[in-house]
This record gives C-alpha cells, sequence and structure tokens, in this order.
C-alpha cells in the first residue's frame, strides 16, 4: 500500500474534517495570493509613478555631481552634452535620453520674490515620458527646447499671485558667479503632489535655462529611460563602460538607487505583508493542528496496530505527514482557483483606492496576478500543513504500542 | 509437537535462579523465544498493580502455547512483553537465545515485522484497506516487490477462505470474516510466532471454532508456534501446553 494512496484514503474517511481543514488552507492561501498580488500591484504602481515622476530608470552625471557642496552653478555639470547624449541613445536598450539643468534662484513677479527649484528640460521627451506633461492644472506643456516659458508648481503660483499668461522674472547666478536675469512667461501651472516641492516647483526650457545661467554645452545630469525596467543594472554598467570608452568620467544610478522614499515604502510593505503572512501562517497552524490532533487521536488504536505489525515511529509520522501535504496540496490548488475568480471579480469591479503616497488621483483597484506570491503562499501553507500534521504524528508514534492498543 | 512444559517453576527456585524445571528436556534448537523471570508493574492512579511477577516461559518451534486465566491474571501483559511490544520492568527475553533488551525501538520494529504475527480480540483491521489490502500490508514494510506481496496476499486470502472478498473493506465483513483476515494479516510474513490475544472472545462459539481450526491449519501449514491468550476452557483444550496465570504468576501445567 502506497503512503500517499494510504494518505488519501484516511482523508476521506472523516471528509467533513478534511473538508474544514482543507477549507482553512484554502482561505490563507488565497488570501496570501491577493495580498501579494496587491501589494506587487501596489509597489509597481509606486516604482512606474517614481521613474515617471522624473527619475527615469537611470541617471548619470559628474561623480561629485552626487555630493553635497558645489560652490558655482554647475560647477560639476556635465559639459559636451551632445557627445554625452549620442553615445547614451546609441545603447539599444535606451528609449529616452533627457538632459537636465538642475538651478537655483528667485523668481519675481511684480514686488514679489520666492526662491525655487529649477529643472531645465528638453520638453518633447519629458512630456513622452514622464507624468509632469499630464498633471498640469492650468494651461499647456513647454513645447520646445528654446521656449522662454516656465511652468510654476501650484504653491510657488500662488506665492507670486501669477497665473498662466502672466510674465516673470527669472534670477540666478551664472557659472562664472554672475547675477544674470530673464523673463519668462507662464505657460503652466502644475500640481506636485509633495507641498514642500510644490511651493519651489519651477521647469523651464533647456535652452532657457543653459541662457539664464550661461552654461552653454553643459547639463547638470542625464536622466535615461529605458524600454525595460528589468535591463536598468545590465544598461547602467554597459552604458558606463560605453562613457568610459570615450573618456568621459562619469557615474551613473540606477532608479532604486536614488529612489529612496520607493526604498521606504516598500520596507515597510514588506514588513506589513510579513507580519500579516506570520499571523495567517499562525492561525492556520491553529486551525488545521487541531484537526489533524483529532484525526490523530481517534487513530490511536489503529497506529497501534500498525506499530504492533512493525511499522517504524518515522513511517507512521510520515503517513500523517503525507496526509498533510496531501491536503495542502489540494487545498492550494483550490486557493489558487478561488483568488483568481476573487481577484477577476475585484479588477472589474471599478473600485478606485485612495491616491498612494506622491500621487495626485486615485487608482483604480488592480490585484496583479504574481507568482511569486503562489509559489510563496504554496510552500509556506504545504510547510505549515506538514508541522501541523507533525505535531500529533509525533506524539502519536511517540506512544506506547500497548497504551494505543487499549485506547477506546 | 513438544510435550516439554518449559515454564513450570520449582518453589525450591532461590533469587538468581529460575528454577526450571526440565528446561532441557527438549533441543534448546527448537527454542525460539524465551521469557526470564518477566515482571512488570503498572501504575493504576496511586497504586502499583504487578501484571507479572517472575515469569519464565519459553516458546518452541510449530507449538500451540495456550496462556490461560481470568481477566487481570496478566496473559496480555506476557504477550505484550514475548512480542516485544512492551518492556519488562525486570527479566529478559530472548530471541533466538539472543537478549532482545538492547534493540531500540526500530529494531524492535523490524523484529516483530520479520519474526512475529499479531491477532487481537477486536480484530484490528485497518478501516480504510480492503481485505486484501490489510493482508498485504505487513509485506509493504518490507522488500518485496509489489507483484509478490499481492500474489502471497491473495494466496493467503484464498487460504483463510476469503475467497471473493479481496475487495471488501472491514466493515462490511462478518465477526469471523475479520478475524481470518486478522490471521492471514499475522501469518502472511510468514513468521516463526503469532500471538493471539483473545481470538474468539468476540466471536459466537461455531465461529470461533472455525477460526481455532483454521489457526491450527495455518500452525501445520507454516510450521509458526502460535501463543494464545483465552479465558475460555474450550480454547485452552486445543493447546497441548497450557500456562496457567493468576495475578501474574504463573503456575504449573493443569
Amino acid at each position: 500500500m502506497n503512503i500517499w494512496l494510504l494518505a488519501l484514503r484516511n482523508l476521506l474517511r472523516n471528509r467533513r474534517r478534511s473538508l474544514l481543514a482543507g477549507a482553512v488552507v484554502m482561505v490563507g492561501f488565497a488570501s496570501f495570493a491577493l495580498a501579494g498580488g496587491f501589494m506587487a500591484q501596489s509597489l509597481e504602481g509606486l516604482r512606474d509613478g517614481t521613474i515617471r515622476s522624473g527619475l527615469g530608470h537611470l541617471q548619470f552625471a559628474d561623480p561629485r555631481g552626487y555630493e553635497p557642496g558645489a560652490d558655482t552653478t554647475l560647477e560639476h555639470g556635465l559639459t559636451d552634452a551632445a557627445e554625452i547624449e549620442r553615445i547614451l541613445r546609441a545603447d539599444p536598450a535606451v528609449l529616452e535620453v533627457l538632459p537636465r539643468i538642475d538651478f537655483v534662484g528667485l523668481v519675481t513677479s511684480g514686488d514679489r520674490s520666492v526662491p525655487f527649484l529649477g529643472t531645465g528640460l528638453d520638453p518633447a521627451p519629458e512630456a513622452r515620458s514622464m507624468d509632469l506633461a499630464d498633471t498640469l492644472g492650468a494651461g499647456r506643456w513647454l513645447q520646445d527646447r528654446e521656449e522662454r516659458g516656465v511652468v510654476l508648481g501650484a504653491g510657488l503660483a500662488a506665492a507670486l499671485t501669477v497665473e498662466v499668461g502672466d510674465t516673470v522674472t527669472l534670477l540666478a547666478t551664472t557659472t562664472d558667479g554672475v547675477l544674470n536675469a530673464v523673463d519668462a512667461s507662464v505657460v503652466a501651472v502644475a500640481a506636485i503632489p509633495i507641498k514642500e516641492l510644490d511651493d519651489r516647483y519651477l521647469a523651464t526650457s533647456l535652452g532657457l535655462a543653459a541662457n539664464l545661467l550661461t552654461a552653454g554645452d553643459r547639463v547638470s545630469r542625464f536622466v535615461v529611460v529605458l524600454h525595460d525596467v528589468g535591463d536598468d543594472r545590465p544598461a547602467l554598467e554597459r552604458l558606463l563602460r560605453a562613457l568610459d570608452g570615450h573618456g568621459f568620467e562619469i557615474t551613473g544610478k540606477t532608479w532604486e538607487e536614488l529612489a529612496l522614499f520607493y526604498r521606504q515604502v516598500r520596507m515597510l510593505y514588506m514588513g506589513i505583508f510579513g507580519f500579516m503572512g506570520a499571523v495567517l501562517v499562525v492561525v492556520v497552524l491553529l486551525a488545521t493542528a487541531n484537526v489533524m490532533l483529532m484525526a490523530a487521536t481517534e487513530r490511536t488504536r489503529e497506529i497501534g496496530t500498525l506499530r504492533a505489525l512493525g511499522t517504524r515511529p518515522g513511517r507512521i509520522r510520515k503517513m500523517f505527514v503525507a496526509e498533510g501535504v496531501l491536503l495542502a496540496a489540494a487545498a492550494c490548488v483550490a486557493g489558487a482557483l478561488a483568488s483568481l475568480a476573487v481577484r477577476t471579480l475585484l479588477n472589474h469591479s471599478g473600485i478606485v483606492l485612495p491616491p498612494p503616497p506622491g500621487v495626485t488621483h486615485g487608482v483604480p483597484l488592480h490585484i496583479k496576478l504574481y507568482g511569486v506570491t503562489y509559489l510563496a503562499g504554496g510552500m509556506t501553507m504545504t510547510l505549515t500543513m506538514m508541522l501541523a500534521a507533525y505535531l500529533p504524528a509525533r506524539r502519536a508514534s511517540r506512544m506506547s504500542i500497548v497504551e494505543a492498543l487499549a485506547h477506546v | 509437537m513438544s510435550d516439554a512444559y518449559l515454564s513450570m517453576r520449582d518453589p525450591r527456585a532461590t533469587d538468581g535462579d529460575h528454577g526450571l524445571i526440565g528446561t532441557f528436556r527438549r533441543g534448546s534448537e527448537l527454542i525460539i523465544l524465551e521469557g526470564r523471570g518477566l515482571s512488570r508493574t503498572y501504575r493504576l492512579g496511586s497504586v502499583l498493580v504487578s501484571a507479572l511477577d517472575n515469569v519464565d516461559v519459553r516458546i518452541e518451534r510449530g507449538e500451540l502455547l495456550i496462556l490461560q486465566g481470568p481477566s487481570g491474571s496478566g496473559k496480555t501483559t506476557l504477550i505484550n512483553v514475548l512480542g516485544l511490544l512492551d518492556r519488562a520492568d525486570r527479566g529478559e527475553v530472548l530471541l533466538d537465545g539472543q537478549p532482545v533488551s538492547g534493540m531500540n525501538e526500530d529494531e524492535r520494529a523490524d523484529t516483530r515485522r520479520d519474526r512475529f504475527g499479531f491477532v487481537f480480540q477486536s480484530f484490528n483491521l485497518v478501516p480504510v484497506l480492503t481485505a486484501l489490502e490489510n493482508v498485504e500490508y505487513p509485506m509493504t514494510l518490507t522488500s518485496l516487490s509489489r507483484t509478490a506481496r499481492r500474489k502471497r496476499a491473495l494466496e493467503t486470502l484464498n487460504r483463510v477462505g476469503l475467497q471473493g472478498k479481496e475487495g471488501v473493506r472491514p466493515d462490511l465483513l462478518s465477526g469471523g470474516e475479520r478475524q481470518r483476515v486478522a490471521l492471514a494479516r499475522a501469518v502472511v510474513n510468514r513468521p516463526r510466532i503469532v500471538f493471539a490475544d483473545e481470538p474468539t472472545a468476540n466471536l459466537d462459539s461455531r465461529t470461533a471454532d472455525g477460526v481455532l481450526d483454521l489457526m491450527a491449519e495455518l500452525r501445520d501449514d507454516h510450521d509458526v508456534a502460535f501463543v494464545v491468550a483465552t479465558h475460555d476452557p474450550r480454547v485452552a483444550s486445543r493447546g497441548r501446553r497450557v500456562v496457567n496465570l493468576r495475578d501474574g504468576r504463573a503456575f504449573g501445567e493443569p
């Protein structure tokens, strides 16, 4: 008699009890899979949001550019930007290359002057790759690389009491340390989700920024957008080698290295998911261990008989563990089907969740089909059931045969 | 069949001398299993109950040994100790002249599997297995191939007269049929001794006679010794050798 067939027969012996234990495991598995899918979807959304908020997949800058304490504007900027851009674009994994000039200054309107954090950018590829152009509250996105226009954060626009169409003056220190000023018209007001940034945000064309700062062919950094986020690490290494081969001393970072907020949120999610998983395991363990204990107690005399016939204690334990594995396998399959059904239902329910951190609008509920959670859930539930079966089996296999045979 | 009575105790015996009478009247090569000075005490609440008290017993190849006595006399305890289901507090069990006290649980299990068979009062068949699978079970613990197991199980089941009942679960068998399955299971691994504890207690007299006849036939077929515990004088009358037990002590041949 095959140990698995015997396990199956024993499970079918008391179907109601097996169904009850299986239902507990099934619900545990489905919860695990759904929660994992939701977490994966949320993290993926946050990742994409982080990348599309302006971070890109990769960033390249002078090694000193990542350190604080530059004395003058673009002190650690990248010269010969056109050549660097050409090298970056040559890689097949690269979708867009976005040059950026970071600068600070004062923006003035009438008698009001407010400090700003400015970015000079190439409007067209930025609009294709980043979300900012889609989040404008009023006005339109910048149109070309030389446009004398600015996009202001809503907080900054309010502080200046300006609207779309008004003219403001930008004051900043040039690369030579001289104060310079240019006029620009407000083309749009953007609602930046982080208030501190919203009160200081200013975007303009690369040409206007270069003109204000007298930067020439110099930029602060290059943001690179890839075809596939999964290519970030190999693409970074490849691009750094290419730049190095052309004599550029440039360092690069992946989006994940730069996205401190994303990493913190992910840690938080993992902690929550881990805690929830641990609670699930404990609940499933307690519920199923009780069922398995009942099964072992009911079969005490039978266990005594099997041992009298020469069954080793280890085989008795294996028989019970096999029952746990079979039950877990069946319950996990049922749990997978149930979770797929619930997932389909929820994904088509039209439920909109509140905006996640850093996002201004609510997001539709979508639970991802995340294979890893199914695999991890199956393994976790199987191990839990094995443990739930092992504990009473261990007790039963250690019981005196005489006592077991006398059990009523 | 041996007519030697090997567990009668000499009243003049002293400590350390079990006072066996006629220990070697028959060739010692005939002795399969031997218990020397076996004692077993159980705790019942706060009271210590002596289930066996310095009992000597020997079992020879192919014999039918009857352990007779009233309930609580120590018959089952003696079977349990001799069958390696329990350990004696004092005394020694020798299997083929070798003490078994040093065996661990796995070795004891292997010895039961290979050398002993068991028949219980309540049949103790595995309810989820068919009659054939119940008979086959002890062989699944050995290295026999599935085909060989199945063939031998079928033969043994036929031998006990249960042709056509192979696929029937125990709950659909009569008491006599269940005990026949249990007998087939007990002998299928070709053991040297079958221990039967009140094998007919749950059967009517006619069925019981049939089971006892079958046991005698199987004993002859397989040259296997049967040790039968009973309080039924009719069963005891079938034995050539009878050990009487009372209050855990063995007394002379009746």
